[in-house]
């Protein structure tokens, strides 16, 4: 009898177990919560996988994007608008992931542990989203890519906002095309090119290139390069747009000369190219605070110096990340700081009180910044001329990346060293020939639009 | 101790406070009820204030009556049936009704057990027929049900739906535990472990795994209590685990069932439906939940059964989701102190049973429809809807209570009532 009783006790250790169960239950709810809430399936905020009821997304003026009303979702009331900021706003399936609507989805719907869902539930609506972004300008941006696909961003290099953001092709969510999934004009449109695109650089690579010569060859000023249109590497040849004859290395920068690029990088070797890339966030997984960004990739050969040189003046198997490059430019023109591109101004109801803290995402020697910028801007002033940006006190380089089989992308990189616009740009056209030509044009349309809007 | 005892008015005020507190808990849950309707149902109104007023009348009789100052059990079953019965009425009166026809059984049971194992060679002879009866059930349900929700499980009687494997856990409990005198003897013994088999292996035929490990469960701790032996226990689980990997090999169909299992993300929309579901929802409720009836879960099948942990956390919120798992955990705690101040071992077995088989069974519905153990389908005692589960629940409680006061009308026999006061200081 008395062991009987005594056995007794084994049910503590049944409640034990239990309360353990218990324990790691509410864990569970504590930080799995927030997810699981928002998921799709959840008919309080979605109604056949669609977000119904959620909280407002404004842009940085204010005007709302994306609200909940009677039960419905409702966008911006210019088609034009809708376009331009669609994969930063993001459809209501979440099928473009990258969107607010997807990504921010837990603030959107109002879930905080405390309350559940409860605001959503009473008001129809969850937290509100003021975005860093101006619809104004994207659309500008959208409009100035004319007929070509890719992408524009910009962003404030001094605090990390991220200002436009763009990316085409694009589609009018209030008026979805049929074809969308079976014609080939919008492939890629459920895509936000500036966070998960993957481009070949072209020339832009060339500033990468720059950034580690400038740290590896200690003369590299003083010295000077013979172009004849090629370089012969040894073991094949890197041809060049042009004979530029006997050139200095800024002058190579200017001319964007492939010979004297290539002859750096293989003087440079592929060990310490890749080092400098990878220093400044080539080959890692990047985050712009909460969108991850698909890596930016740099392997450049060692054995084939043929293959070397073209990977150092961007060619080859090199690619990058839009938003990644922008915020490479963000730290040249910032002292060597590229602060994370930022797309939120405020996050829910007490984001106006907590802020946002910036993040930086590129480090680079503030020496090597500061000689960057200086080339950048010789650049302008010296090889597309102040004209191409009136008034913008523009730094930047074009590309023009080769694609197999297709027309060369246009692409161009820079920023305004204006204190009153202290803007970093990238434009990426797709199959839109010569770096100086649309994209270059397109980054100056929006920088006009930003000095008329924001500047003195 | 004993003098200290007898002057103390702390236990009766302490159960007025415990019963006031419920009292108010379910007149604020059963407004939230009411309140719903543009319409006030009159007949939820007379039906919730009688159920809080038959409380009351309950422990007044409990405390006055038969002189026992042990009421926690009943306060804390009373608390859990009240949320069922508010789920219940949230959804229709239909379902209430029967929800409240089914407590008032419940109680019957409860109190027609505690009466029926009051005298333990009562108990003693009431053990074979409880056997044979309980297996005969079992495979009279077996062969004539028909085939529900993949387990076989249910008998349809005209109207009502009646799941046998529920009262057979409370004949389970009796026949396993009333052997004491003859804890040795390998006879008896053998023909429990029989018993048990024939138990189990009826329930997995009806494919219902669930009730199935229920029982499993109970017997190694029936077993555990009579022999504490654990080598033995550990025997017999190696042996279960080698049946269990056997039965998978040869009949994949039944690991098929469990594939979901910590995978119910990726299975959102077939086989990981019910658990997913209930996470969402359970945490779209936050702490204080949405609202009685302001839910969606309640839309998804099986809501006011297996899920309706789920839907209590997103309609009242996680406190009251995880206080209902705390007041099982309390009745467990009750069990081993009332195991300890039993009048002979029979009891003690008996509540620790009891309390395991209802702490395991919670275990299986709360952790199973969260994903954290294989879902297996069974129901939330007290809570879940349905008659059966809500008799056989009370049934079991009524082994704890046993263990711990057993009925007794005031005695004028003083050695007797100073004892009994003596057990009611060491609970407090």
């Amino acid at each position: 009898m008395r062991k009987t009783v005594k056995r007794a006790a084994v049910l503590y250790i049944l409640i034990a177990l239990f309360m353990g169960g218990v324990i790691f239950l509410c864990a569970e709810f504590v930080l799995n919560g927030s997810e699981w809430a928002s998921n799709k399936r959840n008919l309080h905020i979605y109604s056949n996988g669609t977000i119904v009821n959620a909280g407002t997304i404004y842009d940085i003026n204010g005007k709302p994007l994306a609200k909940s009303e009677d039960g419905k979702r409702k966008f911006a009331n210019s088609a034009s608008v809708r376009k331009a900021v669609l994969h930063i706003v993001g459809d209501t399936s979440g099928v473009i992931s990258t969107g607010t609507h997807n990504l921010y989805r837990s603030t959107l719907s109002g879930y905080n542990f405390v309350q559940g869902i409860s605001s959503l539930k009473k008001s129809g609506k969850g937290n509100d989203i003021t975005l860093n972004i101006d619809s104004e300008a994207c659309r500008v941006a959208y409009r100035a890519l004319g007929e070509y696909n890719g992408t524009v961003a910009v962003c404030n290099y001094k605090t990390g906002q991220l200002l436009c953001s763009v990316s085409k092709p694009a589609y009018d969510v209030n008026d979805v095309p049929w074809d969308l999934r079976t014609n080939p004009d919008y492939e890629g449109v459920f895509l936000d090119k500036a966070v998960s695109g993957l481009y070949t650089p072209g020339s832009i690579m060339k500033i990468i290139t720059a950034a580690c010569a400038i740290e590896n060859i200690p003369d590299i000023f003083s010295r000077t390069f013979e172009c004849d249109g090629e370089y012969k590497t040894g073991d094949g040849i890197v041809i060049c747009n042009g004979e530029h004859g006997k050139i200095t290395f800024e002058q190579a920068m200017n001319e964007s000369c492939n010979c004297a690029f290539a002859e750096i990088s293989i003087e440079l070797g592929a060990g310490k190219l890749k080092a400098t890339a990878e220093s400044l966030g080539f080959n890692k997984q990047l985050y712009a605070k909460e969108v991850a960004l698909t890596k930016s990739r740099f392997n450049p050969p060692s054995s084939d110096k043929t293959e070397l040189g073209w990977a150092g003046i961007g060619q080859s198997t090199t690619y990058i990340n839009p938003t990644h490059f922008l915020a490479i430019m963000s730290a040249i023109a910032n002292g060597g700081t590229g602060q994370s591109p930022d797309r939120i101004r405020y996050l829910g109801s007490f984001g106006k009180f907590t802020g946002r803290l910036p993040e930086v995402m590129v480090k680079m020697n503030p020496e090597t910044a500061a000689k960057l910028r200086d080339m950048l801007r010789s650049n302008v002033v010296n090889k597309y001329g102040e004209g191409r940006f009136p008034g913008l006190e523009m730094c930047g380089k074009t590309g023009t990346a080769e694609i197999d089989g297709k027309k060369s992308n246009s692409v161009f990189a820079g920023f305004s060293l204006r204190s009153d616009l202290p803007l970093a740009v990238i434009v990426i056209a797709e199959n839109a020939g010569w770096g100086s030509g649309t994209a270059a044009s397109t980054a100056n349309e929006v920088m006009q639009y930003f000095s008329e809007n924001y500047g003195r | 101790m004993a003098e200290k005892s007898k002057y103390r008015p702390q236990p009766k005020f302490r159960q007025v406070t415990v019963m006031f507190l419920i009292s108010v808990f379910q007149v604020i849950l059963f407004a939230g009820v009411v309140l719903r309707d543009s319409e006030m149902n009159m007949t939820y109104i007379y039906l919730f204030t009688g159920y809080i007023c038959f409380e009351w009348i309950y422990m007044v009789f409990n405390v006055l009556i038969t002189g026992s100052d042990y009421f926690e059990l009943e306060a804390i079953a009373f608390f859990l049936s009240g949320l069922g019965l508010a789920v219940c009425a949230s959804f229709n009166e239909t379902f209430f009704m029967k929800q409240l026809l089914a407590l008032g059984l419940g109680l019957v049971t409860y109190i027609t057990v505690i009466l029926l194992i009051k005298n333990v060679n009562f108990a003693d002879f009431l053990r074979y027929p409880a056997a044979v009866l309980s297996v005969l059930i079992l495979i009279v349900n077996l062969v004539m049900a028909k085939a529900t929700n993949g387990a076989l499980n249910w008998i349809d009687i005209g109207p009502v739906s009646i799941q046998p494997s529920e009262p057979v856990k409370i004949a389970f409990i009796l026949v396993g535990s009333v052997t004491l005198d003859r804890l040795l003897s390998s006879k008896s013994l053998t023909l429990y472990i029989a018993y048990s088999l024939a138990c189990v292996g009826l329930l997995f035929l009806m494919r219902d795994f669930g009730t199935a490990l229920i029982f499993f469960f109970t017997f190694i701790l029936i077993a555990y209590m009579r022999s504490g032996d654990i080598r033995t226990i550990a025997l017999i689980c190696t042996g279960a685990l080698m049946g269990a990997i056997l039965i998978i090999y040869f009949k994949p169909y039944v690991a098929n069932r469990f594939s979901a299992y910590r995978h119910v993300w990726q299975n959102a929309d077939t086989i990981g439906y019910q658990q997913t579901r209930t996470l969402i929802y359970s945490s779209s409720g936050g702490l204080m939940g949405l609202g009685i009836g302001e839910g969606k879960l309640r839309n998804i099948f099986a809501a006011s059964t297996d899920l309706v942990f789920g839907l209590i956390c997103e309609e009242l919120g996680i406190i009251i989701g995880v206080s209902v798992l705390l007041a099982f955990a309390c009745i467990a705690v009750f069990a081993v102190r009332a195991a300890k101040g039993a009048a002979s071992s029979f009891y003690a077995i008996a509540a620790v049973a009891s309390a395991g088989m209802l702490l395991f069974q919670l275990a299986l519905n709360v952790f199973g429809i969260t994903d954290l153990l294989p879902l297996t389908g069974v129901t939330l005692p007290f809570i879940s809807r349905g008659g059966s589960s809500m008799i056989c629940s009370w049934g079991l409680l009524a082994f704890i209570r046993a263990a711990g006061a057993p009925f007794k009308l005031p005695s004028p026999d003083l050695a007797v009532s100073k004892q009994n006061r003596r057990k009611g200081g060491e609970r407090a």
